[in-house]
């Protein structure tokens, strides 16, 4: 029962280094995805507030220009439309320096009927205006020609004259003021002032100018009171130069007229062209804000480039994801080495113990059996020929005028002969037989399982003929022969002493009449 | 008779301090920031339910209130700093709790208008696919349930932000965006018809939230909040605040609606 259970509990323990490795691993995933996760968050709420930021100053500054045409609307509660010295004198004194350069022109539109078109036109003639007409000529009861610019710079003075209320875009921006009372952004338009040839998009903020001490209070009184407008025109492009603050780097901003952003409404595009294209990069984030600015809707549209996450993104994720991995793995091999180390221990043991048990038991240089494992040998032959009353046989050799080949040739060519010797025994046996070495160049030969004493002796022949054959050691060649004493179980003795000595004398009545020669135990006299 | 007179003196100098105590101090002028936003205000007619709420507490308070126009993030930031003391139609968070009063005059339940063709049944369809865009104006919040879900796109960067009302209802129609979160005061007079027919409501299961005038704890003292708090509950009490909604909606609706 123990042993099963111990097989599965070490296989159990080789999983281990695995499990670790996959707890590792899942563990650097959960950081990894979690830093990934908290530093897209961060970009997030990076990119959130630059959207926040650029609307909120896009906000700020379009209230700055709005108050600076109440301004205008404070100076024409006082005095009349037609003062055209004290409106050129108002923007003189506001001094138009670079923060608002955005403004292209400050002008007058001051409301006209039908009725009074001629008498209107005279006026201004006589204000030394000789060329004043109201132009696009316009069917329509209402005319709302531009009476006034500022600042007056010798720009074209065809523009007097213009009735902005004759081209829709501008006419709704003027209408959404007149009717609320507030100020009013127009959609995306090209400037009167502008050449065709130069336009750049541009915006017109009308502020409604009622008639003094009437009401205004509704929808109804606005539009009967209504005299004129102030307005101020924009250039996109100039009007974002006078932005405060600074956009973040890394983003691309456009901005549109109304909600569709399509090329047709595109009002603004930061100045890095090469950047939108990169925009469409994969992995960017990009949102629309749809601002109202003084009750017109502007798209701004903003999306992130490379820089933006170069700047406030980390790449902590990686350098997680590499060191836990590489964690991982080292742990997973630390735990390998630690449950393994044991088994491996014994296997090297079991080795190394198989091996000295081989040394203790073989020659070394012909790793034959050694007279130990011999005598073992020999004694459980004796143990089963005994039990089954067998025959086996043991023969002695000894090489004859083996000590000359020694002291002539040197060791090493004397160990070479005795190896290939060795093996011509080896050769020469059945499997079942053993050979060992007991001696210099003394070997025995264990031959079981016998059924007639002659096929010992005829053995020991084809050992003495097989012993003849030259043998070429390091390119010598020599010549050796050798004596062979046989003795038979149970003919010759009945033990190991008993036999060992008969084959003993058997080999050495051989060496005495003459070397190179078998002789039988059982013709030696006693 | 002597004692007489002294009681009634007490009595009537008694009534007059009661009558100062509740109006609020005037010595200097106020401002109070509207935003467009439906039936609440629209500048486009200067007219909505805000608009005559102040005009009356303006009235009723004799104080001087310089009243505009603002979108509604601007309204909170200069009620948190505070460089404006009043707005309208305020709810309360724990966030608005440290800079702003209320005074509460109506309560309403936040709805979720959707795209018929979006296929949306509920709440939890909007908020499974990723690719329907929400659109909230900036600096509103809403109901609980609302909330959960605004934060919860936005960190998808699944919402498209805007300035009012009238830029969501456009980008509706347009399926730039799918969805938005409505007041039952929200649909505009003009296309209300168009964007009934193409649209559905679903409801946040939150009770209704109680709507108030926003008071900057920077620029008004205890005392001067409870003052304007007892205007408003005045307005409540006397019918004023009923009559007002009544403008804009049927009588069951405006009672519903000023009365919880």
């Amino acid at each position: 029962m123990t042993k099963p259970r111990a097989a599965i509990t070490s296989k159990q323990i080789l999983l281990l280094p695995w499990l670790v490795l996959i707890v590792a691993l899942t563990l650097t995933w959960l950081v990894w995805d979690h830093e990934r996760q908290s530093a897209r968050k961060e970009l997030q709420s990076q990119f959130d507030f630059a959207l926040r930021d650029t609307v909120s100053r896009l906000e700020q500054r379009v209230a700055a220009y709005e108050q600076m045409l109440r301004g205008m609307q404070s100076l024409l509660a006082t005095t009349p439309l037609t003062n055209r010295t004290a409106i050129h004198d108002y923007v003189e004194t506001l001094q138009l320096d670079a923060n608002f350069s955005g403004i292209r022109v400050i002008g007058i539109v001051e409301k006209v009927s039908t009725q009074t078109r001629t008498a209107h036109v005279a006026a201004m003639r006589r204000q030394g205006l000789p060329d004043y007409t109201i132009h696009p000529d316009s069917q329509d009861e209402t005319l709302a020609p531009i009476i006034q610019r500022e600042p007056d710079v010798g720009q074209d003075q065809a523009v007097l004259g213009f009735d902005p209320w004759t081209e829709p875009v501008r006419r709704l921006a003027m209408e959404k003021a007149r009717d609320s009372g507030l100020p009013s952004i127009s959609g995306k338009v090209r400037l009167a002032v502008d050449h065709e040839t130069e336009a750049s998009p541009g915006f017109i903020m009308y502020l409604p100018i009622f008639a003094h001490g009437q009401p205004r209070d509704s929808v109804a009184q606005r539009r009967v009171n209504i005299i004129g407008w102030v307005y101020a025109a924009f250039h996109m492009r100039d009007f974002m130069a006078s932005l405060y603050g600074k956009q973040s780097p890394g983003l691309a901003l456009s901005i549109f007229d109304d909600v569709v952003p399509t090329a047709e409404a595109l009002m603004y595009r930061s100045p890095d062209e090469a950047a939108v294209a990169e925009s469409a990069m994969e992995n960017t984030m990009s949102a629309n804000e749809y601002m109202v600015v003084a009750g017109h809707t502007w798209t701004v549209s903003l999306s992130t480039q490379q820089a933006f996450e170069t700047l406030y993104g980390r790449d902590a994720a990686s350098v997680i994801a590499v060191t836990g991995i590489c964690l991982s793995l080292s742990l997973a091999l630390l735990v390998w080495q630690m449950v393994t180390g044991r088994v491996r221990a014994l296997r090297l043991a079991a080795e190394m113990t198989e091996e000295l048990r081989h040394m203790a038991q073989h020659d070394p240089l012909t790793k034959l059996p050694n007279r130990a494992l011999f005598s073992d040998r020999l004694n459980q032959e004796l143990t089963r020929a005994r039990r089954h009353g067998g025959k086996f046989a043991l023969i002695f050799l000894d090489l004859d005028h083996f000590k000359p080949i020694n002291d002539n040739f040197g060791h090493a060519v004397g160990d070479g002969l005795l190896q290939q010797m060795a093996q011509r025994l080896q050769a020469s046996i059945r499997a079942s037989d053993t050979v060992g070495r007991i001696g210099g160049d003394e070997f025995v030969v264990l031959l079981a399982e016998l059924t007639e004493a002659n096929a010992a002796l005829a053995l020991a022949e084809k050992i003495r003929m097989a012993a003849r054959q030259p043998f070429i050691v390091d390119g010598n060649e020599l010549l050796v022969s050798c004596s062979l004493g046989v003795a038979v179980y149970p003919d010759n003795g009945s033990d190991e002493i008993t036999l060992t000595k008969s084959a003993d004398e058997a080999m050495y009545r051989a060496k005495d009449t003459g070397r190179n020669s078998v002789v039988s135990a059982s013709n030696t006299t006693r | 008779m002597i004692i007489r007179i002294f009681i009634f003196l007490l009595i009537m100098l008694g009534n007059i301090n009661l009558a100062k105590a509740v109006t609020p101090d005037c010595s200097r002028p106020y401002t109070l920031a509207l935003h467009d936003h439906g039936l609440l205000y629209s500048a486009e007619t200067d007219a909505g339910i805000d608009k005559d709420v102040a005009d009356e507490l303006i009235r009723r308070s004799g104080c001087k209130v310089t009243v505009s126009l603002m979108p509604r993030a601007r309204i909170w930031q200069l009620i948190e700093s505070g460089a404006l003391d009043f707005s309208l139609s305020g709810i309360r968070n724990a966030e608005r709790d440290k800079f702003a009063a209320f005074a509460w005059y109506f309560s309403n339940k936040y709805y979720l208008l959707v795209r018929k063709d979006s296929g949306i049944r509920n709440l939890a369809d909007f908020t499974r696919n990723d690719r329907l865009q929400l659109g909230v104006i900036r600096g509103f919040r809403y109901s609980e349930n609302a909330n959960q879900m605004v934060d919860r796109l936005q960190a998808e960067n699944r919402l498209s932000m805007a300035g009012g009302l009238a830029p969501l209802y456009q980008t509706l129609m347009l399926n730039r965006i799918q969805g938005m979160i409505i007041e039952p005061f929200d649909y505009p007079t003009l296309e209300e018809k168009r964007i009934r027919d193409l649209t559905a409501i679903i409801e946040f299961n939150d009770p209704a939230v109680p709507h108030g005038l926003i008071m900057s704890k920077k620029s008004l003292a205890l005392s001067e909040q409870e003052k304007w708090r007892v205007l408003v509950n005045g307005m409540r009490t006397d019918g004023t605040m009923r009559r007002i909604f009544e403008k804009y909606f049927a009588p069951d609706l405006a009672a519903a609606m000023v009365d919880f």
